[in-house]
């Protein structure tokens, strides 16, 4: 880091500033593929010409929203369709827990314990929906699935860190007011000591730039920050005169990670608010597909071998022990690659070459029941409570205040050592630990928590996986190739986006397919004509 | 007691049947189509394993003799398929395998090891896996012929780092880990394997009912 709080703060110098803090290429390129950026990219789904009385055969494969996506779109044209799924369920890595589902982790498997009550739901998958994601968003619409608010960023949540305060949890609220008084003083100061500038700010820049700094971080009239109310206050404030809370010190509020990360969480661009969800759980957009189809869908079919063939697809599955083999034109396949790769095929060996580097995402999500909405007594509604310890968050539920029970996500670690980690464990220990390290956040933790799920993406049956992990490199020299047709097959999903994990890399996935299949849908008529 | 009884009913239920799939295709999910490997999963070929070393593995894994180590992430995923199966469901698991019609595998060649250093170093081995690298049931020596090379490497290393063949009840595999540490290193590895590697197809299987 360079020391911009050393010397007085030159425009150039702030520019570079903010670059580094919110507009970075990176950033950018990624804000633009959804449209962030001043270029609008309104959802325009691939809309394909009915068939009109041409017989089109389509296997899909795999249930999840790529597959059901490609279904909904193609029967709507007269195609007609089959998909194929390998699990006992449809939804893919959209999975809604509630009581009685069973849970298909290789060597661990679970039924859900929660009570049978509609607001005892966990999203073990997706969970959350920007309003950049138009794509998922616009099936949300059409298929009139009711959203609500997700709260990624709450300021009455905790952060804690073994390192800082003595590992107390400290309300996000006041360490974020904190922090940002400091920076706020650092900011106010340094630009009024304008000698030396290699190109100053003209003084009524520089003006608007000290009331920027001192709203930042609410600072008194000198400039200097001596505590305020956006922290709380330590006593009264309605019926007597407020008392602030003694601002931390600074070394001691760098001694948490939290300013180095979680802190601006909800900062990027997918996690930024507003967020949404359907109401009731993430799968009502399954439900709401499932309405619409009439595509059958067939569970339990695993399939043993990809054929491509001069005019189509043949594909073999698996069924009770029993081999079956269909045709179709094309075939859309969302089998996750790393499985792919184990299937018998004649798929060009520098496409399935490809399948074979892409790492398997390693992902922990803990689902606990709590007897009693003990959160709401610590005034938090919704929102993210984050910790060093491996369970990393914990979330408390957006919906149903002041029920009698809910379901708090207890573990969410995305860091491949630390998924690893509990995959290692028993379901029990898994819960056993989650309930310790959230100790460290609420007290008597382990006294609301009634039961719990756990799920390890990376060992669930079918997928071995939670989104695929493409290099930097490989993206570069394999990302292309792979998303292309191989004959009239397919690989579709979030795999074969640059946002894999999110629905809308499903959707507009499968939409890229669905638009080359228009395209060599209407060169065959047009050489017939 | 009530308890016991909600159990009972959760056991029988239909969830719990989806649990019990039948003909074990769990292990197609990671091994392959037709049990033939998947380097993706890093899950080795099924199909050229003859009964009684498929049985003997899930009782290693079972035993923790396989499994064990804290990094070794895909030992361990195997460990907890093994963990949920009793000795009828792992006979159900190798029948099923057997009935895999086999598949080609493509040969891929190691161009950077020495295939005549690897020669005189299979000289050791062959006393157990045989001159072919067709294995020998009455040592408890598996085929490593047809094997895929990247597996192969992983558990000779797997042996030699003490992730297989450490624990004292394990005689086999203490005895597979003295040879592996006496591979001076990487390459010496890939030589060995490069030699596996260029070896004639074996014979088909000879099943035991051992």
């Amino acid at each position: 880091m360079t020391n911009y709080f050393k010397t007085p703060l030159t425009r150039r110098q702030c520019l570079g500033l903010l670059a580094k803090a919110g507009s970075s290429s990176a950033i950018l390129g990624a804000a633009g593929i959804f449209g962030l950026t001043n270029i609008p990219l309104n959802a325009s789904p691939v809309t394909l010409k009915p068939l009109q009385g041409k017989h089109r055969k389509v296997l899909i494969l795999g249930a999840g929203i790529s597959g059901l996506t490609a279904a909904y779109e193609l029967e709507r044209a007269g195609y007609s369709c089959t998909i194929l799924e390998a699990s006992h369920r449809i939804g893919g890595r959209v999975l809604t827990l509630r009581h009685g589902d069973f849970i298909d982790e290789l060597g661990t498997p679970q039924i859900c314990p929660f009570d049978d009550a509609p607001n005892l739901y966990f999203n073990a998958g997706a969970a959350r929906i920007p309003a950049h994601h138009t794509g998922i968003l616009h099936y949300c619409r059409t298929l009139g699935v009711e959203l609500q608010l997700f709260s990624n960023h709450n300021k009455n949540c905790y952060t804690q860190d073994d390192a800082a305060f003595n590992g107390q949890p400290v309300r996000i609220r006041e360490y974020e007011a904190d922090m940002r008084g400091f920076i706020g003083e650092l900011l106010a100061k340094s630009a009024t000591a304008g000698s030396t500038l290699d190109q100053a700010f003209n003084e009524q820049d520089l003006d608007k730039f000290i009331q920027f700094a001192r709203a930042y971080g609410d600072l008194d009239a000198n400039l200097t920050y001596r505590g305020t109310d956006r922290a709380g206050y330590a006593a009264g404030g309605v019926t007597s005169p407020a008392i602030l809370k003694q601002p931390r010190s600074l070394p001691d509020l760098l001694r948490s990670d939290f300013c180095t990360g979680a802190m601006h969480f909800a900062e990027i661009a997918d996690q930024a608010p507003a967020l949404m969800t359907p109401s009731g759980g993430m799968d009502s957009i399954v439900k709401a597909f499932l309405r619409q189809l009439t595509t059958p869908v067939h569970l339990h079919c695993q399939v043993s071998n990809i054929q491509l063939l001069p005019q189509g697809v043949a594909i073999t599955y698996l069924k009770q022990g029993e081999s079956y083999t269909e045709q179709a034109d094309y075939c859309l396949n969302c089998i996750p690659a790393q499985l792919v790769s184990g299937i018998e095929s004649n798929l060009p060996a520098d496409y399935v070459a490809i399948m074979r580097q892409l790492g398997r995402g390693k992902l922990t999500k803990i689902g606990l029941q709590a007897k009693q909405r003990f959160w709401e007594q610590e005034d938090i509604y919704s929102g993210i409570s984050w910790t060093k310890q491996d369970i990393t968050q914990i979330w408390y539920p957006h919906h149903d205040a002041f029920k009698a029970k809910g379901i708090l996500l207890g573990a969410y670690s995305w860091e491949p050592q630390i998924s690893d980690r509990f995959a290692a464990m028993t379901h029990q220990q898994r819960l056993a630990t989650a309930i310790a390290q959230g100790t460290k956040v609420h007290a008597n933790y382990g006294q609301y928590i009634e039961n719990g799920v756990s799920v390890c993406w990376q060992r669930m049956n079918h997928m071995l996986g939670c989104g695929a992990v493409w290099t930097e490199e490989l993206q570069k020299t394999g990302f292309e190739l792979l998303q292309a047709p191989a004959g009239n097959h397919y690989l579709i999903g979030d795999q074969l986006s640059m946002h894999p994990g999110w629905q809308e890399g499903a959707v507009r996935s499968a939409w890229h397919a669905l638009a080359d299949i228009e395209q060599r849908e209407t060169l065959r008529t047009g050489a017939r004509a | 007691m009530n308890k016991i009884w909600l159990v009972f009913m959760l056991l029988s239920s239909t969830a719990l049947a989806d649990s019990k799939q039948p003909d074990a295709r769990y292990c197609l999910v990671c091994h392959g189509s037709a049990a033939q490997g998947n380097v993706a999963i890093k899950a080795p070929n099924l199909a050229i394993l003859p009964d009684w070393y498929l049985r003997q593995q899930f009782i290693a894994f079972r035993n923790n003799w396989r499994g064990n180590a804290a990094d070794d992430a895909h030992g361990k995923e195997m460990q907890a398929v093994a963990n949920t199966m009793n000795d009828a469901e792992i006979d159900q698991a190798i029948a099923f395998i057997r009935r895999r019609a086999p598949v080609k595998l493509p040969i891929s060649v190691n161009t950077t090891a020495d295939i005549q250093h690897g020669r005189q170093l299979y000289q050791q081995c062959q006393a157990c896996h045989g001159a072919n690298g067709e294995g020998n049931a009455q040592l408890h020596a598996p085929p490593l012929a047809g094997q895929h090379n990247w597996y192969l490497v992983q558990q000779l290393s797997a042996f030699k780092n003490g992730w297989r063949g450490n624990q004292s009840d394990d005689s086999y595999g203490q005895i597979m880990r003295q040879f592996a540490q006496s591979l001076a290193n990487d390459q010496a590895i890939a030589d060995v394997v490069a030699y596996i590697d260029s070896l004639p197809p074996t014979q088909p299987l000879v099943r035991t009912t051992q």
